[in-house]
């Protein structure tokens, strides 16, 4: 451990080059925050429709467009944060398929090919037979497409922290989060039984990635030095304790019990509140995994 | 043919030839690092001593920089250097989030990555790396590492059990050894890092990507 080998060594850095700062910042939290909301309404849509196909038809068009600008808001960040965004091109010349970045970008491109086939069939064509067929598809692609960050995270291997396959369950559960909370949001004409199907979904979604965090919180330090030096960041006076659990009560723990108190007592008034908060606390929760990895020396 | 260098820590004097040799021949720009030499004391007054280990990027044989370069501007040349095409690169940081060994920066004024290259433009010329020949006591031993009969190769056998790799629990294979080495040399997590020890702390134009924390 760290600090055993600091008594015991003594051993202190008395002349090197500056710790490199964050090179991955708030542009990628935003990329991964984005991407979650524009697959996790895609899935979010497919269920409602299998469940409820009329009363939910409505949601066809506008879920589809909230998608098409979340995906654009995601593709806005990923190129703005390259240092050569111009070169973007390069990746579908070059392509080096052993890169999660490279398949990740023909999967979304595939994506969005997609929702605007969608777009096409709900808004111009007005086929549901055909945005039904299409959807079947979407929600097939846009599970990879939502889980190749967590293989780029996977393969960055500088940064202990990031694992598979927890990185993948996590960005599933940030896409079922952010895609029920939003639905929550737009879809007040929605019946209860929907809604509180819903807000089960975004319940659900905020325990099981709370767990997860706090497995990794409690356990991981147990497991690789890394890791422990890591999660110091966000512990006790940690540079980022305070912005941590910020993020883990707005985006868990404040939607888990406003769903819960929501369900007990029939009624959705809170949803709306339970949804904002939980797509607030995702980007603050994102964000923090994101960059306590990179505040370590590396060499 | 497998191009290696090894550094014999028991030579090294810290005096940083290597590290200016390599800015000079590289046009390393201000403020970033190809090579760089890190001073660590140990002990306690008057039970005291200083360590210099020159840390480069390792030339993985299972190198994750080159995994993860979406574009291939990372790349292995026939002789087990990896080699970067900084035309190609499109600056997306994925080799930077992916070196375990901090070996990669932003080029500020390329704004794409590099990285040692074992002065590979050099070997093609049949001439040592720059860092080699400025070393006044030869610490540095470079050669190939599929050659029995190279200086590495025999040095690797002399010291045998005396012969490291940083993090090898990576299992990222580098082509690149210490001898004489421990854990305070190697491992970055085994020394306090206080800020103001920093070579040219106090520069403000220039930055590398994400600045200096
Ligand atoms: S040390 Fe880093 S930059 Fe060099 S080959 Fe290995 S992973 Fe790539
Ligand atoms: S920054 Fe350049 S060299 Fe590094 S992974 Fe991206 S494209 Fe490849």
């Amino acid at each position: 451990m760290v600090h055993e080998s600091l008594a015991a060594t003594q051993a202190v850095v008395t002349l090197d080059v500056g710790l490199p700062g964050i090179v991955w910042g708030w542009i990628i939290t935003m990329n991964m925050w984005a991407k979650s909301i524009g697959t996790g309404v895609i899935f979010m849509l497919f269920y409602l429709l299998k469940k409820y196909p009329n009363e939910a038809g409505y949601l066809r068009f506008p879920l589809t467009v909230i998608s098409i600008v979340a995906i654009h808001v995601f593709l806005f960040f990923t190129v703005i944060d390259l240092h050569q965004m111009f070169r973007f091109w390069h990746i579908f010349v070059y392509g080096h398929f052993t890169s999660a970045i490279a398949v990740g970008s023909f999967l979304a491109t595939g994506f969005v090919g997609l929702i605007f086939l969608l777009a096409y069939a709900s808004y111009i064509k007005k086929d549901n037979a055909l945005f039904d067929k299409v959807l079947t598809w979407t929600v097939l692609l846009g599970i990879p497409v939502t889980l190749y960050t967590a293989a780029l995270m996977a393969q960055s291997t500088a940064r202990e922290l990031w694992q598979m396959p927890t990185e993948a369950v996590q960005m599933i559960l940030a896409a079922t989060l952010s895609g029920s909370a939003t639905v929550l949001l737009v879809g007040a004409k929605l019946p209860y039984e929907a809604k509180r199907d819903m807000a089960v979904v975004l319940g659900f979604s905020a325990f099981m990635a709370f767990l997860i965090y706090m497995s990794e919180y409690v356990f991981g330090p147990m497991k690789a030095e890394e890791v422990a030096a890591t999660l110091e960041f966000i512990k006790g006076h940690g540079e980022y304790t305070t912005m941590f659990w910020i993020g883990q009560v707005f985006a868990f723990i404040i939607p888990m019990v406003l769903v819960t108190l929501s369900v007990q007592n029939k009624s959705t008034g809170l949803l709306t509140l339970a949804s904002v908060s939980a797509l607030a606390g995702l980007w603050v929760t994102k964000h923090v995994w994101l960059v306590i990895p990179q505040l370590l020396s590396m060499s | 043919m497998h191009l290696g260098f090894l550094v014999d820590l028991h030579l090294c004097m810290g005096c940083k030839g290597c590290e200016i040799a390599c800015k000079v021949e590289n046009e390393v720009p201000l403020s970033t690092w190809r090579l760089r030499v890190k001073y660590v004391d140990v002990g306690v007054f008057p039970e005291t001593k200083r360590t210099f280990t020159p840390l480069r990027c390792n030339h993985c044989a299972n190198a994750p920089c080159e995994r993860i370069c979406p574009v291939s501007a990372l790349h292995y040349i026939e002789n087990g250097i990896v080699n970067i095409d900084k035309e190609r690169c499109i600056g997306c940081a994925g080799c930077v989030m992916a070196c375990p060994y901090g070996a990669i920066y932003i080029d500020p004024e390329t704004q794409t990555a590099d990285k040692c290259t074992y002065c590979a433009h050099r070997i093609a010329s049949s001439l040592m790396p720059a860092c080699v020949v400025a070393c006044p006591v030869e610490a540095n031993i470079f050669g190939d590492l599929d050659d029995p009969a190279s200086n590495i190769s025999r040095y690797i056998m002399e010291n045998q059990g005396d012969v490291q790799v940083r993090k090898p629990e990576k299992g990222t294979d580098p082509h690149h050894y210490y001898v004489g080495g421990g854990n305070i040399q190697l491992n970055p997590l085994a020394s306090v890092r206080t800020e103001g020890h920093n070579l040219f702390g106090k520069l403000t134009s220039k930055m590398p990507v994400g600045g200096h924390h």
